[in-house]
């Protein structure tokens, strides 16, 4: 329903001296009609699993991929917490084995182990895996470890995607200068100018949206580098995917934008293209 | 109708262009009024960006301001309350605890908001954490100080509900740029309804991170009309609403 608001404004010499609303009907927040008919091919930030630490959702499969048919989201790079968070290669092969079409697996090492990652991120790509995750906050590691760098630059020689959560401006380093293409997870919009600098120089780095929620961030992004590196995340299910989707449909950028942000860069960048 | 009870006017440091952007934001996402403090008395100074803002609001009809205060310079905040709050521009007082280096606990806050008290205006605090909880304690011992917890606790949210249960002249509002999921349904489940209020951080966060959180959180008609202006028209009759 629309709504009708009476806006009553008097000025005198220029000045405001009384004003009126009459609220007559009201719809708020119906997110729904600003999103309209936008649909999402790939969201590239999904979990399965639940933080152990957080009064959070559980994360069982079935649900996340009700949580993402509701918002029209009709796939994901999914990856498994319990992977990230306890073991790497029973959470893995839990994921791998999910026969759901709209689930792109993405694969999860643990930077506290690196030699170890690296065997696993070997073990991912012979399984045909294109993207590999990173969760530095979650297991307590910094940009600067060498186990970083290592992993970051195996993901690279195999030619797997790096999908990173951590500080932008921290992370951007262990991938730079090595051709790594990698998704920053968390960019948040304060972040935004240390993301565009760095990304000027480094062709494959791309960002998620989920963070980037001031009034101009996604277009100034696509202004600066194009929007093609910019791709939707929600972070599904321990976020509200309803977030990213309403500023990219109420975005300023073109429809061809919208879409790719919305999945087409996902799908080239997960589809093996750089 | 919806009233956005924490927004801003003005440049930010970071990167953005922001400036010009209330109206448009304001539009799309359907904000019918918005309550805004002035980013130059928030950031650095407030008599400055207090005057600044005294001058925009002129020509504004959809703005109203917030007198911000630097808890550091109450002298120069009584010139303010007592220059700018019986103008009909300005709805009631801002507060930053962190970039005037004034924690929610400490003296000088408690002052501050004791100033305000007596105008009979409420307050918005910025709250972050367990901060909230402070500002409940200084609620309860100010008589009559009606206050806004500013991001009602950010990840402080669990705190936030138990704030506003310890004092009924605490208010929340929810804008924080993440949206952990449930964030608002838990807040609405533990809290008086007439205790919520809408706000979105504009022009710093774009309106879609609070709209959507509050979107998600399926209110019942009835609460989603409060959250949206009911409750904040009743707060600050300065708004001038009409049911």
């Amino acid at each position: 329903m629309a709504q009708t608001v009476t806006l009553c404004a008097l000025f005198v010499n220029g000045m405001m001296c009384g004003m009126a609303i009459k609220d007559e009907t009201g719809m708020p927040f119906d997110a729904g009609r600003l999103i309209g008919g936008l649909e999402v091919s790939l969201d590239v930030d999904v979990l399965f699993g639940a933080y152990p630490d957080r009064d959070g959702p559980p994360g069982t499969p079935g649900s996340v991929l009700a949580l993402l048919e509701r918002h029209r989201i009709r796939s994901a790079a999914v990856a498994s917490l319990r992977a990230a968070l306890f073991d790497v290669r029973s959470g893995n092969d839990e994921l791998l084995a999910q026969a759901a079409p709209e689930v792109v697996p993405v694969g999860a090492v643990d930077l506290r182990d690196p030699v170890g990652a690296a065997r696993e991120l070997e073990r991912l790509a012979a399984a045909g895996v294109r993207a590999v995750r990173l969760f530095p906050e979650e297991q307590g590691v910094e940009a600067g470890f060498p186990s970083v760098r290592h992993v970051a630059r195996r993901a690279a020689r195999l030619g797997l995607v790096v999908l990173t959560g951590g500080d932008v401006r921290r992370f951007w380093q262990p991938f730079a200068g090595i051709e790594a293409r990698v998704v920053f997870l968390d960019t948040h919009f304060y972040h935004l100018g240390d993301f565009l600098v760095a990304a000027a120089d480094e062709p494959g780095f791309h960002t998620s949206t989920r963070l980037l929620n001031s009034p101009d961030a996604l277009e100034l992004a696509a202004a600066e580098l194009g929007a093609g590196r910019l791709l939707y995340g929600s972070r599904t299910p321990h976020y509200e995917p309803v977030v990213p989707l309403l500023r990219l449909a109420t975005s300023g950028l073109k429809p061809d934008e919208v879409a790719a942000v919305a999945g087409g860069n996902a799908r080239r960048l997960l589809g093996g293209e750089s | 109708m919806i009233i956005d009870v924490h927004a801003h006017w003005g440049p930010w440091f970071f990167t953005m262009d922001v400036a010009e952007a209330n109206l448009a934001t304001m539009n799309r996402y359907g904000i019918d009024r918005a309550i805004v403090s002035a980013t130059e008395a928030v950031i650095y100074d407030a008599q400055a960006g207090n005057r600044a803002l005294a001058a925009h609001l002129e020509t504004q009809e959809r703005l109203l301001g917030y007198v911000t205060v630097n808890p550091r310079r109450l002298r120069e905040a009584e010139e303010d309350l007592a220059a700018y709050l019986p103008g009909g521009r300005f709805a009631g007082v801002k507060i930053h605890t962190d970039y005037t280096g004034s924690p929610v606990g400490s003296r000088r806050l408690r002052d501050a908001l004791t100033l305000v008290a007596e105008t009979g205006r409420p307050a918005l605090v910025h709250t972050w954490g367990t901060s909230v909880l402070d500002l409940a304690q200084v609620c309860l011992d100010i008589p009559g100080l009606r206050v806004i917890a500013g991001h009602m606790g950010a990840d402080g949210f669990r705190h936030a509900i138990e704030a506003a249960n310890a004092c009924d002249r605490l208010y929340l509002e929810p804008c924080w740029s993440h949206a952990p999921a449930g964030r608002i349904a838990e807040v609405v489940a533990g809290v008086d309804p007439a205790q919520l209020l809408f706000g979105t951080d504009a022009t710093l966060i774009d309106p879609s991170s609070a709209f959507g959180a509050v979107a998600a959180a399926g209110l019942t008609a009835e609460v989603a009309e409060r959250v949206a202006w009911r409750n904040a028209a009743a707060l600050f009759p300065d708004l001038d609403i009409t049911a």
